[in-house]
Parts: C-alpha cells; structure tokens; sequence
C-alpha cells in the first residue's frame, strides 16, 4: 500500500463543491480544510507509485483546483519491486531469468 | 494492514500534514499525529532531483526508508513536494539495481564484443587499471576522460576533479552540467566577474512582477511555481509574463504569454534595452557607478565540428556553417551589414574576447532593434496578428520600465541550451542593469539550474575542463598556484592546458583522441546531442568506457564495464542548488549487494596508482603555456620528493588520505547521529572521507568571495542548508549589495566585485580600437550582443522545428523516475506534442506513431496535439526521457562557441507516418 498527503487548493468559493469532487475519487479523502484560504489536506491511498503518481496527476485536472501537490508519501508496506515496464515485459526480456546481468544490457 | 491501524495512519499523516501546512487543527489531533510515527526515526535530506534544491524529510525503519515528506523547515520549499518527490525514497529498492560489476568477457577474459559477466571489484578495478595504464601512456593526461555530473555530491565531485587534474594531470573532465547551464556561467563571469547569481528565491515574496524567458517553471520547477502563483494571487498588481516558443503550462496564470520564433529572444533583448533608452527610463546614475559597456566579435561559428571529415552526407550542409555564412535579411540589420553578404567565422577559437564601448556605441549596437524590425522577427506563432504582437512587446517593456516595479527575469534552458546561450544569458543583465534592477530584493535576472548540484559540485568545485575550486581556472598561473599550495603539489603539476568539454570528450572517442573514459552519475550517451555519432565511437573505436550507475543505462549498455553505484540515501552528501544554497544529508541506509559509492570507487582506483606512474614527463598535445615546454608536462617527482614524498606514494594517501584528513575520524561523534557510513567504514582507514574532504576543500573558498561553512554546520538540526558565502555563521541572501553581503563595503552601497576579466582593451561595435586595459574593480558590465539566426532552419525538406526538454513526471534521461530502459516496447512512452493541422498535413492524428528525422537520425514517438503543451504551427516539442524515443540521434549538436554548452531547442525535421 502507498498512501500521500496532498495539499489542494481551490478558490475559496468553490470550496465546498471541490471537497465533494474529491471524496467522490477513489481512495482519497479530505481530512482538513480551510474556509479562509481554500486549501485542504486529503489523503490519497494507492496500490503502486505509479498509482499514487497517476492520481495526483488525475486530481489536478479536477474542476476548480488550483493546485495539488504532495506533502509525505508512506510505502513502508508497499511490497511491490519496481521497475518501469511490466512484470511481463521484464520477464520476456530476462527470458524469465533472474540474475545480475540484465539480459538487455547484452542484446 | 488492518482497517484500524490504516485509519490511524491515514489520520495521522493528514494531522502532520495540515499542521507543517499551518491548517488549523486542534492540538490533541496535532499530537495524535505523532504517535503513528512513534517507531520512526526521522532525518533531513534534501530531494535528488531538479535544481530547485527541495528539503525533504526521510523516516526509517528496521534499516530501510518507509516514508519522505517535504521538510515544513525548508525554506525552498515548505513542506511540499512536486510529482518527483514520490520517486525519492522507493526508488532506492528498484528490481533492477545493479548489484555486481559486470564486465565485457569472452572466454574468460575481457573482450570488447564479449557479454556481460558478472565479475569482483577487484577483478574490475585490474582491468580498468590496465586499459588505464595503456591509453595514459601511449596518449599522455588528455587520452583519459571522465564524464562527469552536475548530480554528483559536492565530496564526489571533488574527489573525481582532484584525481583528474592533481593526480592524472588531466583536465579532460567536464560534467553533464555542462548541457545545462554552461552558458549561465559565462554570463555571470563576464558580466560580474563571479559566478551564480546575486539574488535567491525570496526574491518571489519581494518582487512585482516574474518575466520567464524559456522556463516552463509549472513543469520543471513546479514548488518555485507555487510560490510565485501565491505570489500572483495575493496582489493583484503583481504581474507574470512568459516568453516562450511553445504554449505551456506557465502560461496559466500569466498575464500575457508571448510566443516567440526561436532563437529571436536575442532581438526581444535588444528592442527592450531600445525602448529604455527611448522612454529615458535608464537609471543613469546606478549605470554610472557601477557600470560599463562592452561587446565582442560577432563571428564565432556555432560550436560544431570544424571539419567535415566526420559528417554524414545529410548533416554537411549544416556544418559548413561553422566556417562560413550567409547573412539573412534579419541578421544584416541586426548587425548593421549587407544581406547575403558572406561571414567567415573568424573569431571561433576567440569567442570569448570583447572590449569596452562607450554609452553612444552602445545606444548603435540596439537602434536597428525598433518595434516594427523585432516584433516582424520575433513572431512565432503564425496565428497571431503583427498588431497583437506588437501589443505584447510593447506591455513587456512597460512592465520592465516602470519605474518602481520590482522586476525578476527568471530562465532556464531556452535561453542556456541556445546558440548564443551566454549573449542572451548577457543581455538579461544588459537590460536590468540598465534599468539599476539587479542585486535587491525582488529584482534581478537569474539562472535557475536543472541540476541538483550543478550549482555545488559542477560550477563550486569546478568539475569542468576549465576549472578549479572556487572559481579559478586552469589556464590562470595565479590560480595553479593557490591550487598547488592548498593541495600541496609541486610547482607546475596542474596542466594550464583546458581539457574537452562534454561534447567534445564524445568528438575525441569518435577521433580516437580519447580511449579510456568513465562515466560518473550521468548517461551522456542518451544525452548528448548527435548521438550516432558517440554510440558508435564508443562500440566500434579502439576503446575503453566504464560507467558508474545504481540502474543499466544506455551509457551502461555501451560501455565496457559497469561497476554498480550506491544511490542518493545510500551515501552521505551534500548538493548545492541554484540560489546557491548547500545542503546536506546522511547516510539513511546501506546500498543493495556489493554497490558502492562514486567517493569509495574514485578512492579504491586512485589506490593503485603511485606518482612514478602519474607525474613524471608527459605528452599534452596543443599544451602551450609560459613556464611549460609546448606539448609538455615536466616530471616534478624531484620537487615532490623535497616535499617529503615518495615516488612510491600511492595517489589514494597523496591527495585524500592526506595526515590532516586521517584526523578526521570515523566513526563520528559529531554528527553521525549513529548513522552508518558504508564508504568509510568498507576504506576502514578510520577516516571519515566526506566530511575531511569538503573541509578541506572549503579551504579554497573562505575569505575569496566563496565562504562556505565548516561541514558539521550544514548536519546541524537547526540549518537548512546556507547561501553562500558564509562569513561569520551568516548566509548572504543578496550579494553585491551592501546591506546583505559582507563583501561589500561600507558606503558602497553596491559594488560587483567579482575579479574575472576586469581588466579591458577599448573600442567600438567593430573592433579594438586601443590596446591599454581600463580596470573595472567593482564593476558590471553591459554588454551588446547583436541578433544572429540559428546555424539551423526549417527548409523545405526538414520543414519544422524540434525542440526537446522535459515534463513534470520525468526528470533528465528517466534512468531514476523511468528507470528501465523501454528499448524493446512497440510504442514508445514519448510523446511530440505539434499542432493539430500540422498532423493533419501530414495525414496523422493524436496518439499516431510517427518518425521524427532529422539530417542526423531518426526515432518513432506518439504525436499528440492536445494537452499542455499546444506548438505553434512549424513547431514540435518533445521530452527526453524516454529511450525509446531517442530524441538525442536527432538534435543537433551544435553548441554556444563560448559556454560550449549544446543548443537542444532547434533541430530541423521532418514528421511522418510510422
């Protein structure tokens, strides 16, 4: 599991309707706010990075924010081993085998 | 994880999060926030990515980092992160670390057309020895090479330097920051005479309005963004404009976004210092106290190769422009010459030579620049009306002219990464020199950097062929000296001759000049300019590459040996960021396998060499320097043996185990904090190797201008890292400027005091007129430097522009946020952002596979053409992240002649249907 913090902003106004917006995503929930400034502290919880990294850029895109970013970024728990492709792409490259040498350094 | 303690931890992370964002919680919810991290241990560290120089904190546990979050207590960045804050702590446990070194072999024994095998240190460091050995003694200093990085920690990059031009001789090391803000330097040295800049990021909270020349800041430097959209938001006379060739995201809270034809910014300089003249808004009496004028030579090429011998067919057409010319309709009014007149570059190898002109020449040099020439010029977007343009020239002067407005220009690499790179770098301060808007508060020009320590380590420790700590350089005997005597070498040990450039290093494997090459923190082989070229050299030439990397590369996958390297949290270190901040961080964890740190590599290969081996009699081809033989390094083992060594002495006891840097023990009471050290403690000498060598090299800096402060400062609870320089416990936040920076003195006021080139033969636009030299102690100086067309355009066959740089979620060349390599995907990740009816011309649409080609290669890439960067017409964009999509086989590599930094914003191309 990953879960971040993430400070949001919206205009003050639009307050209200953005916390509504953003409890509706998956696995977010907005835990502080501030009437007088518009800004918000949510949670977002995702299984992978790219998940986390995918949402935020999703929550972004969100009507009325002005400004999404991350405050902390908890993986302790997370027991994904990461690499940028597939695990099926890194396993028709490695031709399943694992080693010190990546097999693409040698093609 | 049970439902219950997810809650808790979800709560909690939320509690600590509004109280560092200063939300208003109750104090019994702030101190439940704490409880869920109770078994935590927390530390600060600083983010490894851009140049912004974000501090984060780290939270361990059971030896491995379980959490980051921005650090409430950075100044930089208070608290938050951007997207790439995500990738600092995980990253660190990739499945695909390299975790052994791995050699070329077949049959046991290395071979350049081997495979990979997995090999030890000792079996490596034997084989890069010997291929040392071989090239050092039938090339000489200049025939070894490193490639080195402006993401090296302040102690690696001063190990590595110290190495190559105290141990080896060489000044053949030049770091990748040198595709980033070279051209910045050359502008602050000539201009003030120091490098880095006078002001630093408070500058947002004093100013009134932010220009940005070629920053997408809300994409590459998204939490200086921030603070400017506060800025913006919380006073409606503050005003932001962005300069651009492209749409961006920075446009969004812009008050106007002026879109511009590339390379014409040099114009939009020129027309802006006019406009001063014209409506008397020149600050006459700051321009007089602290101010000259000058220029240069106009014909100094474009940094390409100056023969075609190794030029494909497609590329000589362009490359005989590094010799020749034809001036364009634009560039002979700019210049005061005839169109198609014929240019020859005679100036290449003195690019950096000018002269001081009077007021009145200067006043010439920018009278052809009238609203109606560079508003013609300079309109890039084809869409857009002259008048509208017009429009938007003349409100970018009102904003800059306004007596009284406080002005910042920000830039980045539109205006480095730029054929002229250091000219427009020097018209930044041409214009707000003018205008006495530098070096206060809320006004200035400055550089921001892409590197993390591009700053601290490229440009402070002097990792480039040129230079030496502190700002000397090499070809300064004064400067040798002081070198010498501060690292106790023997007379003339330091070669006066300046090493290859990055680029260069690449050019002299292609040659055979250079046959043995090490690549420390960086991936110059995905991103160098013209890469063919280089991915060849390095397969199919005589040669010998080692590459340091936590992650397999492109630079891994054609070198010759790969030694696997311990990452950012995994070592301790400093980086310096680009308000000239330096910043510090321990140890956090141990690396994965036999991974090691760049200090204990440079460390265990400068064991093995003695200095019989290194500082007797040798070649350096094109060495000419007085007191040397041309061509020559004398041995100066006889001096070193009166200094009490022994030819015998190995380089590892001679340069960093020194007998004062023993004394510097570890383990560490001071400021270890019962953090590991896995470098010093695998040395086993008993000396703690980073904090002995930053004091040391701290040396070269105190009381010269660049006063940093001793190492245990900078781990202290309480520090957040300092700007420097660092006199008396204090940091100075603007330099030049007597309220702020201890080197001015009283009654000054202001006084740019830097030493560089202060000393100037006169003249007029064309040329010297009288030889004596004027002194300009405290002095800056205003250059004029003319419009002059890029050495590449759109034609009829590469019919638009290219231009690469980077997006929010991706940093540099992907090897840590992207990390593996995508080499064998169908569809590449990268997209080429166009406009619509360009695709359309070209009977594609968004998400098509297209060919992007060049004079110089080709790759495929998605075209998109919506989304947050909308090109004008004739225009593409792409990042450079992706190596699927390698946007390097296409750009040009072409390079300001005077900073020899690479020009990666203006290829031509053509775009078609995969």
């Amino acid at each position: 599991m990953n879960l971040s913090t993430i400070l949001v902003i919206s205009k003050k106004e639009s307050l209200h309707e953005v916390i509504d917006c953003l409890n509706k995503q998956t696995g977010v929930d907005v835990h502080h706010s501030d009437p007088d400034t518009g800004r918000m502290i949510i949670t977002q919880e995702a299984e992978t990075i790219d998940d986390e990294v995918a949402g935020l850029k999703r929550l972004k895109k969100l009507p009325n924010i002005i400004y999404a970013e991350m405050v902390s970024h908890y993986f302790g728990e997370d027991k994904k081993n990461y690499a940028a492709v597939s695990q099926q792409d890194l396993d028709a490259l490695d031709n399943g085998t694992s080693g010190p040498v990546p097999e693409y350094l040698n093609d | 994880m049970s439902q219950t303690r997810r809650e808790f931890l979800k709560s909690s992370a939320a509690a600590s999060a509004a109280v560092a964002m200063g939300l208003p919680i109750s104090q019994t919810v702030a101190a439940a926030a704490k409880e869920a991290e109770a078994d935590w241990q927390w530390d600060k560290g600083v983010c490894r990515f851009c140049g912004t120089g974000c501090g984060i904190m780290l939270a361990t546990k059971d030896g491995r980092v379980v959490a980051t979050k921005g650090d409430p207590d950075a100044p930089v960045n208070r608290g938050l992160n951007c997207i790439k804050g995500y990738f600092n702590g995980k990253i660190l446990y990739g499945k695909d670390r390299l975790t052994q070194p791995l050699l070329r072999m077949k049959n046991g024994k290395f071979d350049k057309q081997g495979q990979f095998q997995a090999v030890s240190w000792k079996r490596a460091f034997d084989e890069m020895e010997g291929q040392f050995r071989k090239t050092y003694n039938e090339l000489g200093p200049h025939g070894v090479a490193i490639f080195g990085s402006g993401q090296y920690t302040i102690p690696e990059g001063y190990a590595a330097a110290k190495l190559m031009k105290a141990g080896f001789r060489s000044n053949n090391i030049d770091p990748n920051a040198r595709h980033c803000m070279a051209s910045a330097v050359v502008g602050f040295i000539q201009t003030f005479g120091i490098d880095e800049p006078a002001g630093n990021y408070d500058d947002i909270e004093y100013t009134d309005t932010v220009v940005t020349w070629g920053a997408n800041m809300a994409e590459c430097h998204p939490i200086l963004w921030a603070r400017v959209s506060d800025r913006r938001l919380s006073d409606d006379n503050v005003k932001v404009i962005n300069l651009t060739t492209s749409s961006n995201q920075t446009s969004d809270i812009a008050d106007e976004e002026i879109v511009f034809k590339p390379g014409t910014d040099l114009a939009i300089w020129n027309y802006l210092a006019r406009e001063a003249i014209k409506r008397d808004a020149v600050n006459h009496d700051f321009v007089k106290k602290h101010c000259v004028f000058a220029t240069g030579p106009y014909d100094i090429g474009y940094g390409m190769r100056g023969t075609s011998k190794y030029a494909y067919a497609a590329e000589k057409d362009t490359q005989a422009r590094e010799l020749e010319i034809t001036l364009d309709k634009d560039e002979a009014i700019a210049q005061r010459k005839t169109a198609g007149e014929k240019v020859k570059q005679n100036h290449r190898s003195k690019a950096m030579k000018h002269w001081l002109i009077s007021f009145e020449e200067f006043k010439k040099g920018v009278e052809p620049y009238t609203l109606d020439f560079v508003a013609q010029l300079s309109k890039g977007d084809q869409d857009e009306s002259l008048q509208s343009h017009k429009q938007k020239l003349q409100a970018l002067a009102d904003v800059y002219l306004q007596k009284n407005r406080k002005v910042i220009s920000f830039w980045t690499m539109g205006m480095n990464q730029h054929y002229r790179g250091s000219w427009v770098n020097e018209q930044a301060y041409m214009l707000h020199l003018l205008l006495g808007k530098q070096a206060q508060p809320g006004s200035g020009a400055f550089s921001l950097t892409g590197q993390p320590s591009a700053c601290g380590t490229a440009r402070e420790v002097g990792t480039f062929a040129h230079r030496l700590p502190a700002d000397l350089v090499v070809f300064n005997p004064k400067h040798r000296a002081r070198s010498e005597q501060l690292w106790k070498l023997p007379a003339k040990t330091l070669n006066p001759k300046v090493g290859s450039h990055i680029t260069k290093i690449m050019r002299d494997l292609e040659d055979g000049k250079v046959k043995w090459a090490w690549v420390q923190v960086n991936n110059p082989f995905q991103a160098t300019a013209n890469a063919n070229h280089w991915l060849k050299a390095a397969r199919k030439m005589d040669n010998f590459i080692i590459c340091s990397d936590p992650y397999p590369t492109i630079s891994g996958k054609v070198a010759d040996l790969i030694l696997p390297t311990a990452m950012i949290f995994e070592k301790w270190g400093l980086y310096g960021n680009a308000e000239r901040r330096t910043q510090a961080w321990r140890q956090q964890t141990n690396p994965p396998g036999e991974a090691m740190g760049d200090v204990w590599q440079i460390l265990e290969f400068a064991k093995r060499f003695k200095l019989k081996d290194v500082w007797g009699d040798s070649a350096v081809p094109g060495l000419k320097a007085a007191g040397f033989e041309d061509g020559k390094l004398a041995s100066v083992l006889a001096d070193a043996e009166k200094m009490g060594y022994s030819p015998e002495d190995n380089l590892y006891d001679v340069l960093f185990a020194t007998q004062e840097n023993r004394k510097v023990s570890w383990p560490d009471n001071s400021v270890s904090k019962g953090h590991a050290n896995h470098i010093a403690e695998k040395l086993a000498d008993g000396w703690f190797p980073e904090k002995a060598m930053f004091n040391e090299y701290r040396q070269f800096g105190v009381g010269h201008q660049h006063d940093l402060a001793e190492f245990d400062t900078y781990y202290r609870d309480d520090v957040r890292g300092l700007r420097w320089p660092v006199v008396n416990g204090k940091e100075t936040r603007w330099r030049f400027n007597e309220k702020y920076d201890p080197y001015v003195k009283k009654g000054e006021g202001i006084s740019f005091y830097g030493k560089a080139l202060k000393a100037l033969p006169s003249g007029n636009l064309d040329g010297v007129t009288d030889k004596n030299k004027t002194k300009l102690a405290g002095k800056a100086k205003i250059f004029f430097r003319p419009y002059a067309a890029p050495p590449e355009q759109p034609d009829e066959n590469y019919d638009l522009w290219m231009s690469t740089g980077r997006v929010l979620e991706h940093w540099h060349t992907g090897t840590m946020t992207q990390r593996v390599p995508e080499l064998h995907r169908a569809v590449p990740n990268a997209q080429l952002f166009m406009h619509p009816d360009d695709a359309e011309k070209r009977g594609m649409v968004r998400n098509d596979v297209a060919v992007v080609e060049s004079r110089r290669g080709k790759f495929k890439a998605l075209i998109e053409t919506q989304g947050r960067n909308s090109p004008p017409k004739g225009y593409t964009f792409i990042a450079f992240f992706d190596e699927a999509a390698f946007v390097n086989k296409v750009c040009l590599d072409a390079t300001c002649p005077m900073s020899k930094e690479t020009d990666f914003k203006k290829a031509a191309v053509k775009v078609y249907k995969a």
